[in-house]
Order: structure tokens, then C-alpha cells, then sequence
């Protein structure tokens, strides 16, 4: 059977069912979520770039966790999914940069995990395994098929959350 | 008229961000020229107003392992100023300065990427006088700081900063020519939206 690879790009989020594969590349401050509903095995990958949508006329809901995560969610549901039975993953979240002396640039990468972490807590959804923090990008792929979530990054093995 | 974003700046602005730019970056070749005590020329840069995929693809791809410098700039200038070094340029560097070149990023040690965070300076340091002297602004710049990673996610670092005003980055490409061979660079002035306002204004284009 043929695989089908989605690619997800910055402030996106891509979903499907069946035997494919769903990549985003070079996650830096960013954060890549998984879902997984593994009886539909159906599943999604969101890109968020920054924490909130401040702006309500904004239209690129996928670029904001907040909004990120509820759109993601209303469309799994509508396609079956059941919040209590999907796995949630998360990565990214890097500071790519160290500034001396101003030990809140960067910090964007931090903020986007905690409000992440909270949204999902607000939506009941256990985060079942993570890989955020750190100072290095990673790209993160999650295999429809089987649920399984590999992450790739300079220098290391690949790692499977 | 004020801008609101990179992208609002028609062709006349585009002009003169171009026109100092290529002064800048001769500056900044020069610096170089010095330090290596060989011949740099520079081509003319193109200034480019993109998005962040269209600016990964335009330096290489979104994987790719490049180093880079990142400087602050304050006072009358806020923003950020990011230089990437690709393989060819920094193995080109590294020969004249330590006399060693390399494979890959992954291969260098501590001295290695001191030597580039050190030369990544003083082309953004040199990049940045000519600019305050043409403009006639006072620009602080903070210490360098520095990283080798993924292209893609480095870029996410000013794509963030300025992720609630703007979705595009300002990417000055030149190519630095030595030994008759073209070396890729790649900078990035960013200066926040209120500072590129009154850069145009006090240059009389705006």
C-alpha cells in the first residue's frame, strides 16, 4: 500500500486517517501536537508559532495555541474522534538563542509550552509523553498507521516518544 | 504613510533599503577583507521581503545545518540582526583564519564556532555603522550570540519576535566573492516596524 507523507508548515495543522504519515520540519521556539485516536486511527499534527490569538479577526487560527488547539479539536471530533481515547504529544518549545544579559528574549519557546500544557488541561487531555525545552530545533513525525511519534534532531538518534 | 508591516513598503523604500544595504554590506566585506588579509568583493546585495518559507528556501533547506550570529539592536533602532553562516562560506573562513576546513557543522569544536560568532559580528558590527552614519541614528548592539542548528528553526527565532505584527522577514542577500568563488551569505535586518518607520522618515522617502 502507498504511504502518503502531509507536510504541516509553520502556524498549520494537517489530519488523516489510515496509512500515512504526518511530518513537520525544524520545530525551533515553535510546538508540534500530535493527536491520535488509535481505534479510528485517526490522527493530526498542529504547528503553533506563538501563545494566543490576540487579535479575534486574525484568520490564521492554526498559528496560535489557543485557537490552535480548540480548531484542531472541533475538527477531529467532527471526524469521530474521542477526546478520552486520544493520545497527546508535544515537542519543540527550543531557545535557540542564549542572550547574555536579557534572559527574556528567546523565552517564547517556554511560553507557547506552558500555554500549550494549559489548554489541553482546560480541554481534560493528558499529555502522554513530551520532549520540549532545550536549546536545538527538532522535527517531528507522527506515523498514522500505528500512532508512533519519531522526533529527529542534530547530532542524536532519532527518538520515539 | 506609515507602515504596518514589511510588505507595505512599495518599490521607491524597497530602493533605498537596497542602496544602504549595499553600503552596509560593502562595509562588511571590507571588515572582512581586513581580518583575513585577502580580497573580498561583494556582489549587490537584493533586499527581500518573504515569508518563512520562501526565506528557507531562498538560503537552502529547512534541515540544513548552518551556524549562526544574532545581535540585539536598541536605542533608536529596535530590532535584530541575524547572520548565517552556510558551509562554504565558513569552511572559506576557517581556512584563513585557524587553516582548517571541515565536513559539516557537526565535525567543529568550541574554537571553531567562537571564530564565527566572532566573524558573524563584526559583519553585523560593520553592517550596522555604515547604516547609523547614512541614516544619522544612534543603534546599540548587544553582545553576539550565537548557534548551530537547523536552518528552519533558527529562523522561527525572528519569525516569533515579530510573530504578532508581521509574517515576513527582511533578508539581505549578497554573495561574497573570494578566490573568484562565490560564498553564499545571509543576513537579516530586522528592525521592528516603528524603527523601519522612522528609518524611511528620516531618509525622507516615507
Amino acid at each position: 500500500m502507498a504511504e502518503r507523507e502531509l507536510k504541516v508548515g509553520i502556524g498549520d495543522m494537517k489530519f488523516t486517517r489510515g496509512d500515512s504519515r504526518i511530518i513537520t520540519y525544524a520545530l525551533g521556539s515553535c510546538i508540534g501536537i500530535t493527536f491520535y485516536d488509535p481505534f479510528l486511527k485517526l490522527g493530526g499534527l498542529l504547528h503553533i508559532m506563538l501563545p494566543a490569538r490576540t487579535d479575534p479577526n486574525d484568520p490564521k487560527i492554526f498559528k496560535y495555541a489557543d485557537s490552535g488547539i480548540h480548531e484542531t479539536l472541533r475538527k477531529l471530533t467532527a471526524f469521530g474522534m474521542v477526546k478520552s481515547r486520544t493520545v497527546v504529544k508535544i515537542a519543540g518549545g527550543a531557545k535557540m538563542f542564549e542572550m547574555k544579559g536579557n534572559s527574556d528574549f528567546g523565552n517564547i519557546g517556554q511560553r507557547n509550552a506552558a500555554m500549550v500544557k494549559k489548554i489541553l488541561m482546560e480541554e481534560r487531555m493528558r499529555i502522554s509523553a513530551e520532549d520540549t525545552g532545550g536549546t536545538y530545533a527538532r522535527t517531528m513525525l507522527l506515523d498514522v498507521s500505528n500512532g508512533d511519534v519519531v522526533l529527529r534532531t542534530v547530532g542524536k538518534p532519532e527518538k520515539h516518544l | 504613510m506609515r507602515l504596518k508591516s514589511y510588505e507595505d513598503m512599495n518599490l521607491q523604500e524597497l530602493d533605498v533599503m537596497k542602496e544602504i544595504s549595499s553600503i552596509g554590506t560593502s562595509h562588511a566585506a571590507t571588515a572582512l577583507s581586513k581580518l583575513l588579509q585577502k580580497e573580498v568583493r561583494i556582489s549587490i546585495p537584493e533586499v527581500n521581503i518573504l515569508g518563512y518559507e520562501e526565506t528557507v528556501e531562498k538560503i537552502g533547506y529547512i534541515e540544513e545545518l548552518v551556524a549562526a550570529t544574532l545581535v540585539r539592536m536598541s536605542n533608536e533602532v529596535n530590532g535584530l540582526m541575524l547572520f548565517i553562516f552556510k558551509m562554504d562560506l565558513a569552511n572559506a573562513v576557517l581556512e584563513k583564519l585557524i587553516g582548517k576546513r571541515y565536513e559539516s557543522f557537526e565535525d567543529m569544536d568550541e574554537m571553531d564556532y567562537s571564530a564565527l560568532e566572532e566573524i558573524g559580528n563584526i559583519i553585523i558590527c560593520s553592517y550596522v555603522n555604515a547604516f547609523t552614519q547614512l541614516v544619522g541614528v544612534e543603534i546599540d548592539l548587544s553582545v553576539p550570540s550565537s548557534t548551530v542548528n537547523m536552518l528552519g528553526g533558527i529562523l522561527t527565532v525572528p519569525i516569533a519576535e515579530y510573530g504578532y505584527v508581521t509574517d515576513k522577514l527582511m533578508y539581505i542577500n549578497a554573495e561574497f566573492i573570494m578566490d573568484g568563488e562565490k560564498l553564499s551569505d545571509g543576513l537579516l535586518m530586522l528592525p521592528d516596524i516603528e524603527s523601519l518607520n522612522s528609518i524611511l522618515e528620516k531618509l525622507g522617502v516615507s
